[in-house]
């Protein structure tokens, strides 16, 4: 781009004449310059701090906010300067893109804000230079994964919807066991009877004393055959179980099938069917003992139970490049060392370095620094390079492990930090919705005196004043409030607050489609019963709360020409007042709105379909 | 036999090995100094050339530009060229910016050459704007000049076919690989035949100031490009 050497144009136009005598053709007509732009400063103040600038300098990138027209809409007149309401440490930067031709990150803004500042400005990132552009990603994908584990906390966090399928229940118990009770106990047998398999597979070899009929000890596992084989019986039928359960609930049985957890779970229980249609046939026994090997997998199958394993699995995979390089470096150096051995050990006399490859596990055992001493070479030059290689052993075992390590500290950390974010969530939510409630009673604050000064009207205007007596309200909050009061003009139902909602409805629930009302704040009882039965009526995946509002709202709204028994008040005022609020069919998508924020209701069963309509209503009103 | 001669070899070999090491660990500790790589510390060359322009007033006399339109000048050259000076790399850099698509650099060469008049290796300021005064605001004698100064590459005051030839060729890589139609390996000499033609009237081969000068006085297109650019400021 030949913006950031603008300033050398004319100049390469005017290089141009060397072209003149030689050219073929004509030339074309050089563009007209409309209006001279008058190379003037330019006075940017930007919340304060004023910065200014040529004005070529800005128009250097016609495609951005400052570069284009676009910054008229920030002239500020009666100053004569552009004013920008943003951040001027932020800006900083921006300017000096527009100067320099380049763009630094700097280290100690959060990325999110720069992020914001640039799609402002209408600066795309890529330009970055290459100074900083490798941290800006590193910070950028740092940040990415947060939102995204933080995504996928409030995803598992939600409370389950109503008639989840069997098959989405069983899945869901699998894979988060907190979710249920009967899931919890599950997963703690499961694990009980993984170690219990894993212990008696121990055990079973350890010698247990001689019987009176033999000679030689026996293991304990021949000991107590019968008793060693029903446990383990019974372990695998544990195991057969729960995998089969798996892949039933499994929502992709193929990607489940694939997965390394079920291939350990597979490999853990072959064994024992395999032993089962196995006669006694000595060739093939020598296979099966290689068979009974791999029960020793039960062991993985604990990685289900142990973040830590996790990790750790996760980390080797992560570094396996290092884990390759290592790999590398000592088979040459082993090669290397131990042909040197070798030759070196050929002349003296017994030696036990008989060929290369014999000489593979000296050089293994020295380099590792085990030095068992079953091999040690005798001569000096033998002696000379054991030494030298037992340095160099250290030396090239020791480089790519603090890479390794350095990794698993960072995903370990990570997944600590997950785990503090979770526990502060809920705290933190907790607050977000106790602010979310102030602001309803806000509202019902405004409605109240609102109804009183109506109501009171008549009787004595002093009164009325002295009764609402209070500060007056900000006109934010004011034209909030005239909102809202819209809305239920528009719906004829009004908002309530959590508590009255639930009293209502149980009371509806109760009276079972009685005429009367709860109390004057109540909305029509047909429809909270309607709304109350059809919740539990629904047929919702629970990835699609926004329908069920949409159609929780609709019924809202075919309520309507129903003559409903509230205050005569509001019947006339609904008569009388021309609605200069929103049409109706605004309504759904303020309520779907809403419905994103799903807080962490705990609770499960019937309690759970109450809270949750309940808690859909509120945050009608909450907005 | 044999064995005693492994084994013996093989003693040399480590011993060997072994006072290596032991040279590179005292060399490394900087105990004693193996004087065959001496790494001098060059790591950056700071240029410490660095050159102030005239002032304003004498520049002002020296070329036809405003105070307002030599202050936008410098203002640019300074940015791209912080020490004052421009050596030919940067002005290479600074020229093939405009012309992505070929290679510039040829070009930039000779008008390198053109620019730099005292011929030190790097233009200065005055040389800069006295150079764009001519091409800007000079009359179209001068222009003229300053484009046969341009062709003539060793300054002798004629200009060759292989000096054309050279011009040419240049001008052409600037437009790259991709035109329409393409550019074929005799397209430059073709122009410089026409262009022979048409300027070296007394057809000895080479063209001299006054032959250029007269011929394109008498070319109308030529006359009309000239003005082209009056305005670039």
């Amino acid at each position: 781009m030949a913006a950031g050497v603008a300033a050398w144009l004319p100049f390469a136009r005017a290089a141009a004449i060397g072209w003149m005598p030689v050219a073929s053709t004509p030339m074309p007509i050089p563009p007209q310059e409309k209006t001279k732009g008058k190379d003037g400063l330019i006075i940017l103040n930007v919340s304060g701090t004023k910065f200014q600038t040529w004005r070529t300098t800005l128009e250097r990138y016609p495609d951005t906010l400052l570069g284009s027209t676009e910054r008229d809409f920030f002239f500020h007149e009666e100053t004569n300067e552009y004013f920008f309401d943003r951040d001027p440490d932020i800006f900083r930067h921006i300017l000096n893109f527009f100067r320099t031709g380049k763009l630094h990150y700097p280290r100690q803004e959060c990325i999110a804000a720069y992020d914001e500042e640039l799609a402002f400005f209408g600066i795309i990132p890529e330009i970055i230079g290459d100074c900083c552009y490798e941290e800006y990603k590193d910070r950028r994908r740092e940040n990415a994964e947060r939102l995204q584990d933080d995504e996928e906390m409030d995803m598992s966090n939600d409370a389950p919807p109503v008639n989840l399928t069997y098959r989405e229940f069983l899945w869901r118990a699998f894979e988060n066991p907190h979710t249920s009770t009967l899931a919890l106990v599950f997963y703690y047998v499961t694990g009980f009877f993984i170690a219990i398999s894993v212990m008696a597979n121990v055990v079973e070899t350890v010698p247990c004393g001689v019987l009176p009929n033999r000679s030689k000890e026996m293991s304990c596992g021949d000991r107590y055959a019968l008793a060693f084989f029903c446990l383990d019986t019974a372990c695998v039928m544990i195991f057969t179980v729960e995998y089969l359960l798996r892949l039933i609930a499994a929502p992709s049985r193929y990607k489940f099938m694939k997965s390394v957890m079920s291939v350990i779970d597979v490999v853990a229980i072959m064994p024992y069917y395999i032993g089962l249609v196995m006669t006694d046939n000595d060739q093939v026994s020598g296979a099966f003992v290689t068979l009974r090997v791999f029960r020793v997998f039960r062991i993985f199958k604990f990685s289900r139970h142990s973040a830590g394993l996790r990790i750790l699995g996760y980390t080797l995979k992560s570094c396996a490049s290092e884990l390759g390089f290592l790999l590398f470096s000592l088979t040459m150096a082993i090669i290397i060392f131990a042909t040197v051995m070798f030759y070196a050990e050929k002349g003296s006399t017994a030696s036990k370095f008989t060929s290369i490859p014999a000489a593979f596990w000296y050089t293994i055992v020295t380099m590792t620094t085990l030095g068992y001493g079953d091999m040690v070479p005798k001569t000096i030059v033998g002696k000379v390079f054991g030494s030298i290689c037992s340095l160099s052993g250290v030396l090239v075992i020791a480089l790519p492990v603090p890479v390794i390590v350095s990794n698993f500290s960072r995903i370990y950390h990570q997944s600590q930090r997950a785990e503090k974010r979770r526990a502060q969530r809920k705290a933190r939510l907790g607050k977000i919705r106790a602010a979310k409630i102030r602001g309803t009673n806000v509202y019902m604050r405004y409605k109240q005196n609102g109804l009183l000064i109506n109501s009171l009207e008549e009787a004595s205007k002093e009164a009325g004043r002295a009764l609402v007596a209070k500060a007056p309200s900000p006109p934010f909050e004011s034209q909030h409030n005239h909102l809202l009061h819209c809305l239920e003009k528009t719906t004829n139902h009004e908002f309530v607050d959590e508590q009255t909602f639930q009293a209502n409805c149980m009371e509806i629930s109760v009276m079972n489609k009685s005429g009367s009302r709860a109390s004057s704040l109540s909305s029509s009882p047909h429809g909270l019963s309607s709304c109350c039965s059809r919740r539990h009526r629904k047929k919702s995946s629970f990835s699609l709360p926004s329908t069920n509002n949409q159609e929780l709202s609709t019924i809202q709204i075919r309520e309507r020409p129903v003559a409903n028994s509230r205050s005569s008040l509001n019947a006339k005022l609904d008569e009388t007042v021309p609605l200069k609020c929103d049409k109706p069919y605004i309504t759904p998508s303020m309520v779907s709105l809403s419905a994103p924020v799903v807080t962490s209701s705990d609770g499960h069963g019937s309690i759970t379909t109450a809270a949750y309509s309940q808690s859909n209503i509120v945050r009608v009103s909450a907005l | 036999m044999s064995v005693r001669w492994e084994t013996e070899g093989l003693q040399t070999v480590g011993i060997v090995c072994l006072v290596i090491m032991f040279l590179k660990l005292m060399h490394l500790l900087g105990l004693i100094d193996i004087t065959e790589t001496e790494s001098s510390d060059s790591d950056l060359e700071l240029s410490t050339v660095r050159h102030q322009p005239e002032g304003l007033d004498q520049l002002q006399a020296q070329t036809k530009f405003t105070r307002k339109e030599l202050q936008s000048l410098y203002r640019g050259f300074k940015n791209e060229c912080p020490s004052g000076l421009v050596d030919e790399e940067t002005f290479k850099t600074i020229y093939s910016q405009f012309f992505p698509q070929g290679d510039a650099t040829t070009y930039a060469h000779f008008l390198f050459n053109a620019f730099d008049i005292d011929r030190n290796g790097s233009i200065r300021f005055e040389d800069f704007v006295i150079g764009l005064s001519v091409l800007l605001r000079g009359s179209v004698t001068e222009k003229l000049n300053w484009a046969f100064n341009l062709y003539d590459i060793n300054k002798d005051g004629y200009i060759t076919k292989e000096e054309m030839l050279a011009i040419m060729k240049s001008i052409y890589d600037m437009m790259g690989r991709y035109t329409y139609p393409c550019v074929r390996d005799e397209a430059p000499s073709e122009h410089v035949d026409k262009f022979f033609q048409k300027m070296d009237k007394n057809r000895d081969g080479v063209v001299t100031i006054e032959e250029f000068i007269e011929t394109c006085q008498k070319d109308e297109n030529i006359m009309n490009s000239m003005q082209l650019f009056e305005n670039v400021i």
